[in-house]
């Protein structure tokens, strides 16, 4: 027994030795980046938008993310982590807008100033709230369709989630700029949520496609829900002649832009959200006096601009300069 | 002749004294170890009372779920639903606070409710003799589809109270030192270790997992422990959901998914056997800590999520492996 245990115990620290890699950072700033996973996209930008702001500041990015994908414990334990270790700030995308605030007081108390990025939590202890106007961007939704539409027709929004903060402000913001900018428009069906999946998303409007045969135009405001109605308009065999706009990129969603199956995209810009979060926290660092809310911006992508480098650039960016 | 089977029966108590404590030499040295090793690593944020504190509180979860978890493994089953039935008690707790309910009994509400799913448990495999993996699998999956349902496929938001105090940092008063909860998880793993070493409930638990049939045999009835036995393994996830619930402040359907094989893997790595008749809450313990430190300590000096999840593997496999060991 006694030999093998040894062995197993000698070949441990090693282990944890080489994948400590250069932590030992000399006296430069520490800060943590902590996303609500780490293997979509979305956080990939802005993982990417960190680093280059890090890079530029000559500030060092921790990027964390929780153990398990969305799982509100362990976002909650990284960020204990962080406290512990005593870095010099944290940027957090909380998963939750109540869990995640006690260990975030948590943090100031401890003198570590904290940045909320991306989504909001529901506590006023942050230095700065960088992220999307989401609301505004339901907006951009809206104008895109009412224009394509003409001002007229039957109009369709599938909803994400309840309790998503993110996309009920957009499907607010949408909803209130059709009915208010476009007096022709009539929304039919507002009332239904796509969830979590793209599965889901994808039969919740396959049925509002069978229950609404004469709509013109389509909103979703999510990358599944745009994405799971896509694939039904394709199986009714009617995509491309309805007007439809969506939210956030991915692949698929590009190649339907490309090909007319899609009218519009509205783009959020997670690589600026990660470069501004973590510049705004040196400069609070620094003792400048900063914004309380920053807003990363949207834009809608179309078929006609879809080319454009800074449309590119948010549509499918290049991110490998700033991931090693 | 008498003198000499007295004899061989002492060697055999003490026999059995020493291979306790082997079993428990293992993990120990391992926790030692995680601990020196990051201690070294990195001596000013490891070595603080402050960190220390927080991985006390990281531990509660999978330290209640482990105390109940090792009665099961030592009667040789096992419970899958663990996971799942601390979600549905926190829902619970948190649908009978935002009802306004007291907080004691929305906390007792949780508890029985995850008592309950333990007693189903209990009983399925005890009247149609199905074996403990499926029955406690098909748990897992009723379990967190109810605690969905309930909610409504929300977390909900529900005031806390002082169950949110039960998993702080900053304990009132003072003296406490670590969170509330923490000392809970002690005492009742203090009492559950007597339990499971000096009464009849532990020493039938043991006879189960060691042999069923010779227990049979024996008189143990065999059934009403198991029934008793996975009812406590629910009581005790119950007891996790509830704190689940302090330290997240709502009530999430969608919580402590896999949780159930973190605890299984704290009573494996503290010598617990799957195979029955052997384990130990001190063990279980010693097990959970010995997770948290080595999470705690990952995040502490950078080593990637993937990195960690290889390491927490291999332990598994490795505590195993020292265990066979020591058996041959």
């Amino acid at each position: 027994m006694k030999p093998s245990v040894l062995r197993f115990l000698a070949v441990l620290p090693l282990l944890l030795l080489a994948a400590c890699g250069d932590d030992g950072a000399g006296g430069k700033r520490r800060i943590a980046v902590i996303p609500k996973g780490t293997t979509h996209e979305f956080w990939k930008s802005i993982h990417a938008g960190a680093n280059k702001a890090g890079a530029e500041l000559g500030v060092e990015i921790i990027w964390k993310g929780p153990q398990k994908e969305d799982d509100r414990d362990d976002q909650i334990k990284v960020v204990e982590d962080f406290i512990s270790r005593g870095v010099d700030g944290i940027v957090v995308a909380p998963l939750d807008d109540k869990a995640l605030a006690p260990p975030l007081s948590d943090a100031v108390r401890e003198g570590i100033p904290v940045v909320i990025c991306d989504s909001g939590v529901e506590w006023d202890g942050h230095v700065s709230f960088v992220a999307t106007d989401n609301y505004r961007g339901g907006v951009l939704a809206a104008e895109r369709l009412g224009t394509l539409l003409g001002g007229n027709g039957k109009v369709v929004m599938l909803r994400y989630q309840e309790g998503s903060a993110s996309t009920m402000a957009r499907e607010a913001g949408f909803l209130a700029t059709v009915t208010g900018k476009f007096p022709g428009i009539d929304v039919v069906s507002s009332n239904q949520y796509g969830g979590a999946t793209t599965e889901s998303s994808y039969k919740r409007g396959e049925a509002l496609l069978t229950a609404f045969p004469g709509v013109e135009g389509i909103f979703c405001p999510n990358e599944s829900t745009t994405f799971g109605m896509l694939r039904a308009l394709q199986d009714a065999g009617r995509a491309g002649k309805v007007r439809f706009v969506g939210f956030d990129s991915s692949e698929k969603l590009m190649q339907a832009l490309g090909s007319g199956e899609l009218d519009g995209l509205v783009l959020q810009n997670p690589f600026l959200m990660g470069e501004l979060s973590v510049r705004v926290l040196v400069d609070h660092l620094e003792g400048r006096s900063v914004e309380r809310r920053i807003d990363t911006g949207a834009r809608v992508a179309t078929r006609e601009n879809m080319d454009e480098p800074d449309v590119k650039a948010l549509l499918a960016p290049d991110l490998s300069a700033w991931l090693k | 002749m008498m003198a000499a089977a007295k004899q061989t029966a002492g060697e055999a108590r003490r026999g059995r004294r020493a291979r306790r404590v082997l079993a428990l030499l293992g993990p120990f040295l391992g926790l030692l170890l995680v601990v020196g090793l990051f201690s070294l690593l990195a001596p000013e944020s490891f070595l603080s009372a402050y960190n220390f504190k927080t991985v006390a509180t990281q531990t509660v979860i999978v330290g209640l779920g482990a105390v109940g978890m090792t009665f099961v493994i030592v009667s040789g089953g096992i419970d899958l639903s663990v996971g799942s039935v601390i979600a549905l008690a926190s829902v619970v707790t948190a649908l009978l606070l935002r009802d306004g309910r007291a907080p004691v009994l929305a906390v007792l509400a949780g508890v029985c409710t995850a008592g309950l799913c333990g007693l189903v448990n209990g009983l399925l495999i005890t009247r149609l003799r199905i074996v403990p993996f499926i029955v406690t699998l098909g748990m897992l999956g009723m379990a967190r589809g109810f605690a969905k349902y309930l909610a409504g496929e929300q977390k909900i938001d529900a005031p806390a109270y002082w169950l949110a105090d039960l998993m702080t940092k900053s304990p009132q008063p003072g003296w406490l030192l670590v969170a509330p909860g923490v000392w809970g998880m002690f005492l009742l793993a203090l009492f559950m270790g007597l339990v499971l070493r000096a009464t009849v409930l532990g020493t039938h638990a043991f006879a189960i997992g060691s042999n069923e049939d010779t227990a049979r045999l024996c008189g143990v009835p065999v059934a009403q422990n198991k029934v008793v036995i996975y009812a406590l393994c629910g009581l005790f996830a119950g007891l996790a959901g509830v704190m689940q619930f302090g330290r997240l402040t709502v009530g999430d359907p969608t919580t402590a998914i896999g949780k159930e094989l973190d605890i299984i893997a704290a009573v494996v790595i503290g010598g617990g056997s799957l195979a029955g008749g052997e384990g130990s809450i001190l063990g279980a313990m010693i097990g959970a800590f010995l997770m948290s430190f080595l999470a705690n300590g990952c995040n502490l000096t950078g080593v990637p999520n993937y990195v960690q999840e290889i390491i927490i593997g291999a332990i598994i496999v490795a505590a195993v492996a020292v265990d066979r060991l020591r058996h041959r």
